[in-house]
């Protein structure tokens, strides 16, 4: 059997006007735009068979949105090919538009002022379902996102993991053979991630349905899939097993403490100090995962410590550091 | 009769959420009698000085007004109402559903909106076109009715598709929050006959916003001052710009997904 | 007190110029009405000799100084400041040790009237080249006569508007009442129809409404076509609707405060 998708030396270069400062060189650009061209995906080449749930990883602005439009027809590409159940997906067949899905973690899809029972009818009429289908459909993910208690309050009466259990419901109406899903966790708590995650991964069990998921959690990405593609700066570099991934970057763990007194104090001796903005009271150290109990007794014994936290790094440092050295 | 289901469907969502802001009936009816009694007690002020306006009496006047109120019904209901929606979708993105949809993305984006508690002024209008003709002594054949239909429809289609380039030009330059501001500014001048304005003006609506299209020529329909011919021309124009707005419209969407870039 | 004025005109100044664009969509939106009822009433003019003893350059004339005299005296408070209240920005102001409705929407209002003019001045020295009006009954007297009937004019609308806009303390529909406010004005200014054409009854309910001071009363001083009683009258009125209107705002102001503060949004 041919692999559900296959993308050949898929490509997006992006034109983007260039501005320069003043007005001479306003009036200059109004006549004649130069354009500055930024190479968002270059000839990425991927297959993936029917039934597998993939993790498309990579930095913030390393393509992965941009690869994802693009097999799901949103955006057409400048060079390379795409297959997706036999479609080419930018042409926007109608058949292929009922056979797919994508969902996007922050844009909404259903009408905040309507609730969304409304909205799935909608979907039911658009999609062409069938009354009995759409019954066992809808039954099917009320039992597994327990959706029923959420359907006829206003979706902006719902809190945010309420919102995306009912945004991911209602794209998976017309039983779309593949999903693309990008950041389908996004802003949600703990055990908001891990219900979603917990119904993707039985809902590929049942319909053995192909997935391909981007997602800044890692745990999301380790958790469901088997394989994981990888792509920075529009290139792709890795395509394998999760466990060969692990091997190839060392693990390491963050380790975060606040101090009585903040300076006068040099944390390079316990590991190699790293900037964290989301949280500037802390100072963070990254230490290899094997010594974190060794280097935090020796911190704990040394230094006035107010706070500690160890934390696993974001999955944008984890990749950044693994290929850019 | 998967678009009739559709639309039924999209009409059942719409009235759901109006029946959900009821009070907003209320006050949509009491707006509606009072610009209605605003403006035939401005007409009765223009033919208490006059009496003709343009070369039209009272009662042509008062159908005028119905065929206006027929194209502003059309504008409460769908086209404003769905302009929000629409620049808000490219605001927020979530135009990329809608162009992912299995259905004409050009036909959600008219209908995704309808304002329900508008569509009553529709009888109002045909009220007003039949005592306007009445007072008018003006004898409705069943040619001058035909001619009549064809020509408000013809007129609607030609403002709904001048509407469809208007808002596809979003598609090109994404900050255009303006995209119907024009179309907004002359709909009132739809009130009037075309031959009260000053010729810029008429050149205006006639050409480039062409608002008289859908209310003094279908009008001047009923007063049978068009032959067959014309009233077909009118037909061929509607359906032409039907075209044009669709292509564009496709245009737009390429444009859109950085097919044509 | 003129400090905080003055900068709040320039973070207002500066603000707006960037909606330039804006701005000429909303001028010309603006001006699509009152051309409408100036080409109605000239053409009725041309058609008929004239009307009421108007001639077609009497229609012209005043709508041409209808169009600055309504830029003078309307305001856009309902929409600087209606959504404040929905969404809860407003509490941020309340608590500034200045009136939010008479400092900085005051001051926002005047900074966007003065760009308007600036934009509307050569689009009505274009109009004035197509419709060829004779000035010949404006005097610089007159002129001088109606800035007071202008400020007047101005103030009595703001607050009103603003009387309007602080029910948006008990309801989100401001914006329908504000519609009837609205066809009153069109109604009773001058707008639709010089106000000595209109019937009889109406004139007589105009006289004793502050909405001919917005419109009607200063460009008829301007024109000089008015007798001395009748603008005097015009301003006896003026001034009593002033006070009337002032104390109906502060006290609609005070009483919806209270309930913003009570129900806590």
């Amino acid at each position: 059997m041919s692999p559900t998708i296959i993308v050949e030396q898929l490509s997006k270069t992006y034109k983007v006007p260039e501005r320069e400062g003043g007005f001479g060189a306003a009036v200059r650009s109004f006549f004649k735009r130069r354009y500055k061209d930024v190479k968002a995906v270059q000839e990425v080449s991927f297959s993936i068979a029917q039934g597998e749930v993939v993790g498309f990883l990579g930095p913030n602005g390393a393509g992965k949105t941009t690869t994802l439009k693009m097999l799901s027809g949103l955006l057409h590409p400048t060079g390379g090919k795409a297959n997706v159940l036999g479609f080419t997906p930018w042409e926007l067949k109608t058949d292929y538009l009922r056979s797919m899905t994508l969902v996007m973690g922050q844009r909404n899809r259903l009408s905040w002022d309507i609730p969304a029972a409304d909205s799935f009818l909608l979907a039911q009429a658009i999609y062409r379902i069938p009354d009995d289908e759409y019954r066992k459909t809808y039954k099917e993910l009320d039992e597994l996102l327990e959706l029923a208690p959420l359907m006829k309050k206003p979706v902006r009466n719902l809190s945010l993991g309420e919102r995306m259990k009912c945004e991911i419901a209602a794209g998976l109406l017309h039983r779309p053979k593949v999903l693309f899903l990008d950041e389908p966790t996004i802003g949600l708590d703990i055990s908001g991630q891990a219900r979603i995650r917990e119904f993707l991964r039985e809902y590929n069990r049942r319909t053995g349905a192909t997935i391909l998921l981007t997602s800044h959690y890692m745990a999301d990405v380790t958790a469901l899939c088997e394989r994981i593609i990888i792509i920075h700066q529009g290139q792709l570099k890795y395509d394998g097993g999760i466990g060969n991934l692990s091997r190839r970057i060392a693990p390491f763990k963050l380790i975060g403490v606040m101090l009585a007194k903040s300076n006068g104090f040099d944390l390079s001796r316990y590991g190699e100090p790293v900037q964290n903005e989301e949280d500037a009271e802390k100072h963070y150290i990254r230490v290899k995962a094997g010594d974190v109990t060794k280097v935090t007794s020796r911190m704990l014994s040394d230094l006035p410590i107010h706070d500690i936290t160890i934390t696993d790094p974001p999955i944008e440092d984890v990749i950044e550091r693994a290929f850019n050295e | 009769m998967y678009f009739f289901k559709l639309i039924s469907t999209l009409f059942k969502v719409n009235v759901q959420m109006a029946v959900a802001y009821r009070a907003d009936a209320l006050v949509n009816i009491l707006l509606n009698i009072m610009w209605l009694g605003w403006e035939l007690l401005g007409l009765s002020i223009i033919f208490s000085n006059t009496d003709t306006l343009g070369g039209w009496g009272f009662g042509e006047l008062i159908a005028l007004l119905g065929v206006f109120r027929i194209v502003h019904t059309m504008m409460m209901t769908l086209v404003w109402p769905n302009t929000e929606k629409f620049n808000q979708s490219i605001r927020d993105g979530s135009m990329d559903y809608t162009i992912l949809q299995p259905v004409s993305s050009m036909f959600l984006v008219t209908f995704s909106r309808i304002n329900i508690w508008r569509t009553w002024d529709l009888v109002l209008s045909i009220v007003l076109i039949v005592i306007g003709v009445n007072l008018a002594g003006e004898v409705a054949t069943p040619l001058s009715i035909l001619n009549f239909i064809l020509l408000t429809l013809s007129g609607a289609v030609v403002i709904y598709s001048l509407w469809i380039v208007m808002i596809a030009f979003t598609f090109y330059f994404t900050k255009f929050d303006n995209n119907v501001t024009i179309l907004q500014a002359l709909l009132d001048s739809g009130r009037y006959p075309v031959s009260v304005y000053p010729p810029w003006l008429q050149v205006i609506v006639t050409f480039i916003i062409p608002i008289a299209v859908a209310t003094t020529i279908p009008v001047q329909g009923l007063r049978q001052e068009l032959g067959t011919p014309q009233v077909l021309m009118f037909a061929v124009i509607a359906a032409v710009s039907f075209l044009v707005a669709s292509l564009f419209w496709k245009a737009g969407l390429k444009r859109y997904s950085g097919a044509s870039s | 007190m003129p400090a905080i004025f003055k900068r709040l005109w320039q973070v207002n100044w500066a603000e707006q110029w960037q909606y330039r664009a804006n701005l000429i969509m909303y001028i010309l939106y603006w001006l699509v009405s009152p051309i409408i009822y100036l080409a109605v009433w000239t053409s009725i003019a041309t058609a008929n000799g004239n009307v009421s003893g108007l001639t077609a350059n009497d229609f012209i004339t005043y709508y041409m100084i209808l169009l600055i005299v309504d830029q003078l005296t309307s305001n856009i408070i309902i929409h600087i400041f209606a959504y404040k209240v929905q969404d809860g920005t407003l509490s941020g102001e309340l608590i500034k040790p200045i009136h939010p409705m008479l400092t900085s929407t005051l001051v926002n209002d005047i900074a966007f009237k003065t760009l308007n003019l600036i934009v509307l001045t050569p689009i009505w020295i274009v109009l004035v080249l197509l419709f060829k009006p004779q000035f010949d009954s404006v005097s610089i007297s007159g002129i001088l006569l109606s800035i007071p009937a202008i400020l007047l004019g101005y103030m009595i609308n703001y607050l009103l508007s603003g009387t309007i806009t602080s029910l948006a303390f008990w309801t989100t529909r401001v914006y329908s009442i504000h519609e009837f406010y609205y066809a009153l004005i069109l109604l009773f200014a001058g707008q639709f129809v010089p106000l000595q054409l209109m019937p009889e009854v109406i004139q007589n309910i105009a006289r004793f409404l502050p909405f001919q001071l917005f419109m009607y009363l200063p460009i008829q001083i301007i024109q000089g076509k008015l007798p001395t009683n009748a603008i005097v009258q015009g301003y006896i009125t003026g001034i009593l609707w002033f006070a009337v209107a002032l104390m109906v705002f502060r006290l609609v102001w005070r009483e919806g405060v209270k309930r913003y503060s009570a129900v806590g949004a």
